[in-house]
């Protein structure tokens, strides 16, 4: 693992709307990387900002009324000071994306091989043939039973899982270092959604790229992640090798929302509140208003600073503050964590 | 698992392939180049060699003379030939899965069926019939099958029974007062009318079409300053300026066309803009945007396609108002006296409604149907292209 070179490293992305009632900043001063063939998840409830922070790292926010500022190197380039030709370079074919749903992701009026066939031959001068043989060749690869046949059928006569194997063969056209996946099995159903993941999970072998994977569902989270990243409100809650969040997930977000995991027999609970508003976040932790261990340093100030809380495991929490007594937190560590059996088998 | 597994796929060696691709054209695009081409050399050809009031086809002994109209109505036809016909050809399950939806709408049917006649003798009628002549000796000949009172005509073509004239079918519709044949008239209207149809359908669509992407994707002032010029479009007396144009240059069908077609791209364009900006929000032209294809890109192959669809049925229920807007202005003596439309014939039969209603009755029945066809296509092809858009009414 040591010797994987980082591909994309964000630090301090913020990407702000202006709206008419105002600036709303989605993505606030957010840092994450993704190493070579490595899988790092961005978790968080809906709202949180997750597909605005991976939509700004390609620039395929709408600018304006979107702003995107901070640094993102891919590969040693910093893709904020490229021109928009530059980025067409790199979009689809370093950096492909696939998307939720994939019913929409498809234009209705073309076939599914010409879509492939565009997406290859917006970057490469390839003959027709040679373009429809390679179709064929991805769509095969993506597990789409006689490919050459449904080269030529519309998305319509596909099933969701189907076209999201489609899409998948698109994103590949171009060998892409980097992966973003943003929740590509949330509209699947949960048979298909297992083959999905395990599909990605043989091309990331085989192409040797980095996923970065956008989900709010824990359950793909522990199936397919390297390191996770949780974000709420824009701001990065907790980072960490996926074991040790889930084991011992530091930051009382992420402990409320792997409570949220349906467990057979365990409590069902929401975190209650809803998300602060973007227009005017509240000072100091975004989450103190619903985490049930705010104190009075949690709502003054910025968001907390990332303290250390075990070895390659960061939350962005005040009781982890030097000198602090961090045993509320620590202890109030969901139920499941008492026997972390039952969460780590969910990584098989 | 960063070293290359064996059964990885072959890695193209994609410098090899590079192979100029840009200079690559559709079928569609060759095909209209090459029916272009000699067209304009035609033209180019008439325009320098010929004289202004010699025949284009003088020099191998024909008569026919083309004038610009004819050669914009020539340019249409291969348009709708290169991008609509041979298209529908070229995608048969498509094409089958449309006429499926439009074959439901019968009415749509039987007018698809009219409008083929008039398209049809308005193409190659005139050159199986010649031309209605003036010949005042034989004025208001009824129609086969008909007759009229002796004393209306000068000279009756067919026989007189008890001091009526009976029809003949030397003019199957009769002839008017200047004894032309109205039969002819109509033949002869017919391509009138698919030029003024062919033409403002291809101007409007060019400039609505352009003006509505752009816009659309344009955004911010631009998109302001383009769609508050098309308000000016919109509410601009486009009647009272053709008027005018009329009394300073004199309107041939020509300036009719493109007075009329300038200003009504309005509505297109607004429409155009709209659909654009809600097919833009898709998320397919996300992904088309983030598999790095260009705005042109973009726009050209997945916004106006999606905007299709509704472009098309739009544009179908334009036509009839600029065959009714010609009719009209025909009728008022308002127009070429020299161009045989349906209007410049009904025109022509108004003062003889008394007696010779056929006059005015023919060409306005064969107006009637054909506005009606257009409204009954238009009706069925927004069923048959944008199914949503019954479900929506519904």
């Amino acid at each position: 693992m040591s010797t994987r070179q980082p591909l994309l490293e964000v630090e301090d992305l913020t990407t702000t709307f202006s709206t008419d009632n105002g600036e709303l900043t989605a993505v606030d001063g957010v840092d994450f990387s993704v190493d070579e063939g490595e899988t790092v998840c961005i978790v968080g409830e809906s709202g949180s900002g997750k597909t605005v922070a991976t939509e700004s790292v390609t620039r395929i926010v709408k600018e304006p009324p979107g702003r995107v500022r901070g640094s993102v190197r891919f590969k040693s380039r910093d893709l904020l000071e490229m021109s928009e030709p530059e980025l067409r370079e790199i979009r689809g074919y370093e950096i492909a994306h696939i998307f939720q749903n994939p019913q929409e992701a498809m234009n209705h009026c073309y076939t599914v091989g010409w879509q492939i066939v565009e997406a290859l031959q917006i970057h490469r001068d390839v003959s027709d043939e040679e373009a429809r043989a390679k179709a064929i060749d991805l769509m095969d690869k993506v597990g789409i039973a006689n490919a050459s046949s449904r080269f030529d059928d519309y998305p319509h006569e596909f099933s969701g899982g189907q076209k999201q194997r489609v899409m998948i063969a698109m994103a590949l056209v171009g060998d892409p270092d980097l992966l973003i996946a943003d929740e590509p099995t949330t509209a699947l159903d949960v048979t298909v959604q297992a083959q999905i993941l395990r599909l990605l999970d043989d091309l990331q072998e085989e192409f040797d790229m980095g996923i970065l994977f956008v989900t709010h569902d824990l359950g793909v989270v522990a199936e397919i992640a390297d390191r996770i990243v949780v974000m709420y409100a824009g701001k990065v809650m907790e980072r960490g090798d996926v074991l040790d969040i889930f084991e011992r997930p530091a930051h009382p977000y992420t402990q409320q929302l792997l409570n949220c995991l349906p467990e057979i027999g365990g409590k069902k609970g929401g975190i209650p509140g809803t998300l602060p508003d973007p227009l005017d976040p509240p000072d100091g932790c975004r989450f103190a208003p619903r985490c049930e261990h705010a104190v009075d340093a949690c709502v003054t100030g910025d968001q907390p600073e990332e303290i250390e809380v075990n070895p390659g495991q960061r939350a962005s929490c005040v009781h982890y503050r030097p000198g602090r007594d961090d045993s509320v937190v620590r202890d109030g560590i969901p139920d499941s964590t008492a026997d972390g059996e039952e969460v780590s088998s969910a990584d098989d | 698992m960063a070293t290359k597994k064996p059964e990885q796929f072959d890695r193209v060696d994609w410098s090899e392939l590079s192979e100029s691709r840009r200079f690559d054209l559709s079928i569609n695009s060759i095909g209209m180049l090459v029916a272009t081409l000699p067209l304009a050399l035609l033209w180019l050809y008439d325009y320098q060699f010929v004289g202004e009031r010699e025949a284009t086809f003088q020099a191998i002994g024909l008569s026919r003379n083309l004038d610009p109209l004819d050669y914009f109505f020539v340019f249409t036809l291969f348009l709708f030939f290169f991008y609509l016909i041979l298209p529908l050809y070229q995608n048969p399950r498509m094409t089958r899965y449309y006429w499926k939806e439009f074959r439901r709408n019968r009415p749509a049917v039987v007018s698809l069926g009219w409008l083929g006649i008039v398209f049809v003798g308005g193409l190659i009628g005139p050159l199986l019939i010649s031309a209605p002549e003036q010949s005042i000796l034989t004025g208001h000949q009824p129609p086969v099958f008909l007759s009229i009172d002796e004393a209306n005509v000068a000279n009756c073509v067919g026989e007189v029974v008890n001091g009526r004239c009976q029809g003949t079918w030397q003019h199957p519709l009769g002839t008017t007062r200047g004894g032309k044949d109205v039969f002819a008239g109509i033949v002869y209207g017919m391509t009138i009318s698919m030029q003024i149809a062919f033409i403002t359908t291809t101007i409007v669509a060019a400039i609505g079409i352009t003006f509505g992407t752009v816009s659309a994707y344009a955004g911010g002032w631009v998109d302001e300053v383009m769609m508050r010029f098309v308000d000016i479009i919109l509410s601009f007396p486009t009647f009272l300026m053709f008027l005018l144009i009329l009394y300073i240059y004199g309107a041939g069908l020509g300036m009719f066309i493109l007075v009329f077609s300038a200003f009504a791209w309005g509505g297109t364009a607004r429409y155009v803009r709209s659909k654009s900006l809600s097919v833009s929000e898709e998320e397919f032209i996300k992904a088309t945007r983030i598999s790095g294809a260009s705005t042109y890109r973009v726009v050209r192959k997945h916004v106006v396609p999606n905007v299709a669809s509704s472009i098309i049925t739009q544009l179908t229920l334009l036509i009839p108002g600029f065959l009714l807007a010609e009719a009209q202005l025909a009728f008022l003596g308002i127009g070429d006296s020299a161009v045989p439309s349906w209007g410049q014939l009904i025109s022509a039969g108004r003062s003889d409604l008394a007696f010779a209603p056929w006059i005015v009755l023919s060409p306005g029945i064969v107006l009637f149907l054909t506005i009606l066809a257009f409204n009954f296509i238009g009706d069925a092809l927004l069923d048959a292209l944008n199914p949503e858009a019954e479900a929506e009414s519904a």
